[in-house]
């Protein structure tokens, strides 16, 4: 007998004739009170709680004229590959392990959770390897909860979905917190309030 | 170096308080921090509606497994991942070398995962000519020392700053005094030449989720990221409990898992994976592989009460609120899952004669079952198992003896009054350590000095 068959003929003799529970149901984010705020705003609070940044900008070209400075300060780029050419600043493009600034786009962010959520077609190496990290987001595509986010995404997942909820962490080291250890150390949400379609 | 086993655990955790403070001052610590956290994020939602949840999407999805985990499969394989199945451990680790052997891996990088410790992958793949490196931070202080992990989340609560700087000093060359930061910037810097070069990234797994194949894993650091996204291959071993009905589900537990562990809405990482890199992607592993393990986990499922212990999201608040576990962090428990949750699991995973004397490393407090996320009954398991032990006649022979002779005593007056006035007179230093169970507990301690009198008679001319 297979090892598959072993396990699963194992796991049906073990439920024998335990019951069989029923799933409770969509979780519900229980809170003591609901959080008034608009997403974007809670999602801001959350997201620098954490020890994130954030930059909200009124439009495109605001946020163009950002990215430009702080690619000029950080000197290289590397680029999401979902990153719309209107938002590539004038800095030198390099492979993500050699860039100081990694810029991905956003798929969407969570308020509940303060999280950006950053899909592989954008590419997965400038989303960890640069020391710093910008993340560009549409204020519409920013979720009130988890679980709506995943619903949204559920029939079109790819090969890897990161929730990213500020900047790399440790504690590891006599429980004192150290920032940028394996991911970036600083990591900027920059919000874009309009977008032209 | 022989692995240490739970029939240790009496001498290893005296040797631990006796001769290594600092490992009780570091535990404390970090365990008190983190258990604060926990209390301050509970503060922010309602934790019993979450907990209620939690514990029965975990119960729902534990009584359908054989169905979850043929979706799973099933799902899995639908977005290119392959899928494996184990037994033992050494089912599990001979998958994983002829993975790396076909894959030609010479170098793998390592997610943080308590299940590859429970295998025992590092040593098996090493063995092999692959050379493994631990890449969360706490996995690679320990994989230099040498050690196992000593908590769930934490692996290296048990070192100060001091070993860490005096470790770091020989491995990496960094100045004797170095803070934290740049010990954290030279691990950095010489890990992420692993990441580039490693063939090979092994991961565990947090969930399952069984309708959409989704992986999920939540970190801190961003070095399961890397490790499941750098390496050509990566390679899961995903314990069959693991498994989850739907993405859906994943919105709650990755919650009141990263707020039970560090108290986080969530983990500043979180990696939901879906196979391997498709056409319309920059980058990803090229193959993904999913072992399941069972090692011993149907055998828990099978007890009627202890299968419960599989709801555990492997949170650690258990341990951190844990009074015993405090005194001494994870390494005398002799098991790769230790405090309270360890020693329910072992008797499962391991069996109940060789888990012995673990279900006893406990007072029974209580506060383990208060904090659980997913509601294990810990000190109900515990007393479960004690007395499988005592029907198994696992017990040593002088308790049972003791047991039996305050059970006669108790229902017998006079024999009652007659002991007591016995007991009461053997001077501690010749006969009184040698006295069954309460032998085990003075043989630490200096007693107090025994008044003659016996309570009740004390009572009668009235106590102060």
């Amino acid at each position: 007998m297979s090892a598959r068959e072993a396990i699963l003929t194992r796991v049906r003799t073990a439920l024998g004739s335990r019951d069989r529970t029923e799933h409770p149901g969509p979780f519900g984010g229980w809170r003591p009170e609901a959080t008034p705020l608009p997403p974007s705003q809670a999602f801001g609070e959350r997201f620098a709680e954490a020890g994130g940044e954030v930059v909200n900008v009124a439009t495109e070209d605001d946020a163009r004229s950002w990215l430009n400075a702080a690619a000029g300060g950080a000197g290289s780029v590397a680029l999401g590959a979902t990153l719309p050419t209107e938002l590539h600043p004038d800095a030198p493009n390099v492979a993500p392990e050699e860039a100081a600034m990694g810029i991905s786009m956003a798929r969407g962010a969570v308020a509940e959770t303060g999280s950006l959520i950053l899909d592989a077609r954008d590419g997965r190496r400038a989303q960890l390897l640069p020391p710093f990290h910008v993340v560009v987001v549409k204020a519409t595509d920013i979720r009130e909860t988890l679980a709506g986010a995943l619903r949204s995404m559920a029939e079109d997942l790819p090969s890897a979905v990161g929730l990213h909820s500020g900047p790399s962490k440790s504690a590891d080291i006599g429980q004192i917190l150290v920032k940028g250890v394996h991911g970036p150390g600083r990591v900027v949400a920059l919000i874009v309030a309009t977008v032209r379609e | 170096m022989s692995r240490p086993t739970p029939s240790d655990y009496a001498a290893a955790a005296a040797e631990a308080i006796r001769n290594h403070p600092d490992v009780r001052a570091s535990v404390t610590a970090a365990t008190r921090n983190f258990d604060a956290h926990r209390a301050r994020a509970w503060e922010q939602i309602e934790p019993d509606a979450w907990r209620d949840w939690a514990r029965d999407v975990k119960t729902h999805a534990l009584t359908h497994l054989d169905r979850y985990l043929e979706q799973a499969e099933e799902r899995l394989q639908a977005n290119g991942t392959q899928v494996h199945w184990a037994d033992t451990a050494e089912e599990a680790l001979a998958v994983l070398g002829r993975i790396a052997a076909e894959g030609q891996v010479h170098r793998a990088v390592k997610a943080k995962s308590m299940l590859t410790e429970e295998l025992g992958v590092n040593a098996y793949l090493e063995g092999r000519g692959v050379h493994v490196r631990e890449t969360d931070l706490g996995e690679y202080i320990i994989q230099l020392l040498g050690e196992p992990p000593s908590h769930i989340v934490g692996p290296a609560i048990h070192r100060s700053v001091d070993d860490c700087r005096a470790l770091f000093h020989e491995i990496l060359g960094t100045p004797v005094d170095a803070d934290p930061d740049v010990l954290a910037a030279a691990a950095r810097s010489a890990l992420r030449s692993d990441f580039l070069a490693a063939d090979l990234g092994i991961s565990g797994g947090n969930f399952l989720a069984a309708d959409t194949g989704t992986l999920a894993l939540i970190e801190n650091e961003g070095n399961i990221r890397l490790s499941t996204s750098a390496p050509r291959i990566h390679v899961a071993l995903v314990g069959i409990e693991k498994i989850v009905p739907r993405l859906d589900d994943l919105s709650g537990l990755l919650q009141i898992t990263s707020r039970g562990a560090t108290g986080q809405p969530v983990g500043i990482y979180v990696s939901l994976l879906q196979g391997p890199r498709r056409d319309d992607e920059p980058d990803g592993p090229e193959e993904v592989h999913v072992i399941f393990v069972d090692n011993g986990r149907t055998r828990l499922l099978a007890d009627d009460r202890a299968w419960e212990a599989l709801r555990c999201v492997r949170c650690g608040a258990c341990l951190n609120i844990c009074p015993v576990y405090r005194q001494t962090g994870g390494h005398p428990y002799g098991f790769t899952y230790s405090g309270p949750i360890g020693a329910i699991l072992a008797p499962g995973l391991l069996g109940l004669a060789e888990s012995m004397p673990l279900p006893y490393a406990s007072s029974l407090c209580g506060a383990c079952a208060d904090v659980c996320p997913v509601r294990i009954p810990i000190p109900e398991l515990l007393l479960h198992w004690r007395q499988q032990a005592v029907e198994a006649g696992l017990l040593p022979a002088t308790e049972g003896l003791a047991m039996r002779a305050f059970s006669a005593a108790s229902t017998h007056p006079g024999l009652f009054a007659a002991a007591g006035d016995v007991l009461r007179r053997i001077p501690w230093e010749l006969g009184g350590r040698a006295l069954p169970v309460v032998g085990g507990w003075s043989n630490e301690r200096a007693p107090p000095a025994m008044d003659h009198r016996s309570f009740r008679a004390r009572w009668k001319e009235g106590i102060e």
